[in-house]
């Protein structure tokens, strides 16, 4: 497999197989990967990197004295009792957002909380979107039975563009998980975003900087036809977050968006992303939840 | 253009200049620069084997005249909460190494004025009567240097007295950035010119003795001051061969006098790239996992890293600055093993020891860096009544104890 033939065909846009994708994920050429996903990002991109500011509220706490007024997103964390006390807590969160998005549960909470109150998942779903809720925060496509099922779910209750994320899943699985989102965007389209780094981390078995950035690029690679591959700036924090901008991902999520500066200007949230994208060679542009530019 | 010539002498096992290390460094794409780093790493060690040493970081003193103001460990003279380790303390350190598989300390401490040279030799000397094997990797430049200004002993006596005692080689600290200019903003030039550190080593290697180079930069460097860094290693090298690794951290600002902001991930891998590609004469990088954390420091091994550096087991100078990483053996291997390269102890002059310990017997994780003393511990060794103080307060010390 020729990585120069490799690159000529993504920078062109051409989606490598699945069997090629598969290949340079098993590899240990991580620069050649790197590189690969790099053009695949840039062909799309340019040097154009956004990020989102988020308000994270518990959703038992949401008030308006909580979330900063340079949010672009409030993002409800928690796991509501039942579906009565989920509603409340988005109404509660539309009301303090306004214009803005309120996203918050995983498609896990909704399954349950549609159980407990004796209705379908859809039923759940639309009563959630009709109080207020845009976004699910997470829907793990490594911990769904059916994924194709669940985003023809979630699209009917008026949920979309969709963002995607993984909760655990090693490298191998994850790939071929990676493959299939490529084929349901292909079939539907709703997929805006995917963050290919677990979710769920393990103090005693963390994954290692070589597989974050190679699930990164693979993630460019494998659905080169999802606009944004994503990383959390809280969760991976800011110098894996960096590198990974240069291993295929164009969109920073999880910046927080309370600007405190105890450490002085240089060292405050927004400061240090925009830093950390220019220091990558890229250019840092704010978004808003909805995926658009700001600023 | 220019870059796509540069690269390819550089392939060609060409060395570089400094205008050409100045285009790769501002123009070569990160991933560029990666793979012309990774070809020579590759050229100098093609059995794809990644190296770490077992042994333990002491810092046997905080307080320090020198006063550089990127430090946010070191102490004034006097200071409550200032400590001289006693050698009862280090010679359960290194009990507790050797339990570890650890066969050396990397010891080191500020310029403290109360220690005669009489001190140190005492220490290496009782470390060797006890633990005949032990390596003692001791004393960067400008502790030769203030041991030689304080004793009044020449730097080349002070290291014939210091291996006399015992000392096997010299790590390379506080050299931050060889150029002058930088040394008096960082407050530094008084502990050691960029001269006088080359010349230490000079000495040491003439001497016999094997040493470690190293890079702190992202401080108030130029690019152009940073590539003078290593091409005046590059240039010791050659005359004699006495370096056996080079490693560059980012400055750590926490805590510090200086402030400011930390170099990003991209900025080290760059400038670890940049290294390998400029220092074609040493053999060894090592990855600074202990400021870069794990997953950027395990990717240090794609930008020309051939070694994990230590286990560490204890740190101090970082960790008050901001940096608290941990990684024992069982996490450096699997970081390296999930590179793709197959991991070996070693020692300081980079011989091979064997596979991992953990693999052979038992060892305890360790999930956090040990510190120089518990908290709150202000003790003062007994044997310090034994050594003259200079400083006031060393004085007083002695007169109380």
């Amino acid at each position: 497999m020729s990585i120069d033939g490799l690159l000529d065909r993504v920078a062109a846009g051409e989606a490598l197989s699945a069997s090629e994708v598969l290949e340079l994920s098993a590899g240990h050429d991580l620069l050649a990967l790197g590189t690969l996903a790099d053009a695949a990002r840039r062909r799309l991109h340019g040097s154009r990197v956004t990020y989102l500011r988020v308000a994270v509220c518990p959703f038992d706490d949401v008030r308006a004295g909580v979330v900063p007024a340079a949010a672009r997103e409030i993002r409800l964390a928690g796991a509501p009792d039942s579906l009565g006390v989920a509603l409340t807590a988005v109404e509660r969160a539309k009301a303090v957002a306004g214009g803005r998005v309120v996203s918050g549960l995983s498609w896990a909470d909704v399954a349950r909380l549609a159980a407990d109150a004796g209705v379908p998942p859809a039923r759940a779903l639309a009563d959630l979107r009709a109080a207020g809720l845009e976004a699910l925060a997470e829907i793990p496509i490594d911990a769904v039975a059916d994924l194709a099922a669940v985003l023809g779910t979630l699209t009917a209750a008026g949920f979309g563009p969709l963002r995607l994320t993984v909760a655990a899943a090693p490298l191998a699985p994850r790939t071929a998980l990676l493959l299939q989102v490529a084929e349901l965007q292909r079939q539907s389209g709703a997929i805006r975003a995917i963050d290919p780094l677990p979710t769920s981390l393990d103090a005693f078995r963390p994954t290692t900087g070589y597989d974050d950035v190679k699930a990164v690029a693979v993630a460019r690679l494998a659905a080169p036809n999802v606009a944004s591959v994503q990383v959390d700036w809280l969760r991976h924090g800011p110098k894996l977050a960096q590198v990974a901008l240069i291993f295929g991902a164009d969109d920073v999520d999880g910046v927080p968006a309370a600007d405190e500066a105890p450490e002085g200007r240089r060292r405050a949230p927004l400061e240090e992303v925009r830093r950390n994208i220019d220091a990558a060679g890229l250019t840092a542009v704010e978004r808003d939840g909805r995926f658009q530019v700001v600023s | 253009m220019m870059i796509d010539r540069i690269a390819r002498h550089v392939i060609e096992g060409g060395r570089v200049n400094a205008d050409e290390a100045l285009d790769l460094y501002r123009h070569a794409p990160t991933h560029r620069l990666g793979q012309l780093a990774d070809a020579i790493r590759a050229r100098k060690h093609p059995a794809r084997v990644v190296t770490y040493i077992i042994d333990r970081n002491v810092n046997y003193t905080n307080v320090c005249v020198a006063r550089c103001n990127f430090c946010a460990f070191y102490r004034p003279v006097g200071s409550a909460d200032a400590y001289v380790l006693g050698f009862d303390e280090i010679f359960s350190k290194i009990d507790d190494t050797i339990a570890l598989g650890g066969n050396q300390l990397l010891l080191q401490g500020g310029h403290n004025p109360d220690l005669p040279i009489a001190w140190y030799e005492d220490l290496f000397r009782a470390v060797k009567a006890r633990y005949p094997d032990f390596k003692l990797h001791a004393l960067s430049p400008p502790e030769v240097l203030h041991i030689s200004r304080l004793n009044q002993v020449p730097v080349p006596a002070v290291i014939e007295r210091l291996v006399a005692a015992g000392l096997d080689s010299i790590p390379g600290g506080g050299a931050e950035i060889l150029v002058d200019r930088v040394r008096r903003l960082l407050n530094c030039y008084g502990k050691a010119s960029a001269d006088e550190w080359l010349d230490v080593m000079r000495h040491a290697h003439r001497a016999g003795l094997r040493s470690t180079a190293t890079m702190m930069y992202w401080t108030v460097e130029t690019d152009e001051e940073r590539i003078e860094h290593m091409l005046r290693l590059r240039a010791l090298q050659d005359e004699t061969g006495g370096f056996t690794a080079f490693i560059t951290w980012s400055y750590q600002p926490e805590h510090t006098e200086r402030g400011g902001v930390e170099a990003t991930g991209v900025d080290y891998l760059r400038t670890l790239a940049l290294a390998r590609i400029v220092l074609d004469n040493f053999d060894n990088l090592q990855a600074s996992w202990v400021t870069q954390g794990g997953k950027v420091g395990q990717l240090s091994l794609a930008y020309g890293a051939n070694d994990m550096g230590s286990v560490m087991i204890e740190e101090n100078v970082v960790r008050a600055a901001g940096a608290a990483y941990c990684m024992d053996e069982i996490e450096i291997v699997s970081n390296v093993e999930d590179a793709g390269f197959t991991a070996k102890r070693r020692n300081m002059h980079y011989e091979i020891l064997g596979d991992p310990i953990f693999r052979e017997r038992d060892i305890p994780r360790m999930l956090a860096l040990e510190t120089a003393r518990a908290a709150g511990d202000s003790s003062v060794p007994e044997e310090l009544r034994n050594y003259p103080a200079r400083s006031r307060a060393g004085k007083q010390l002695r007169l109380a104890q």
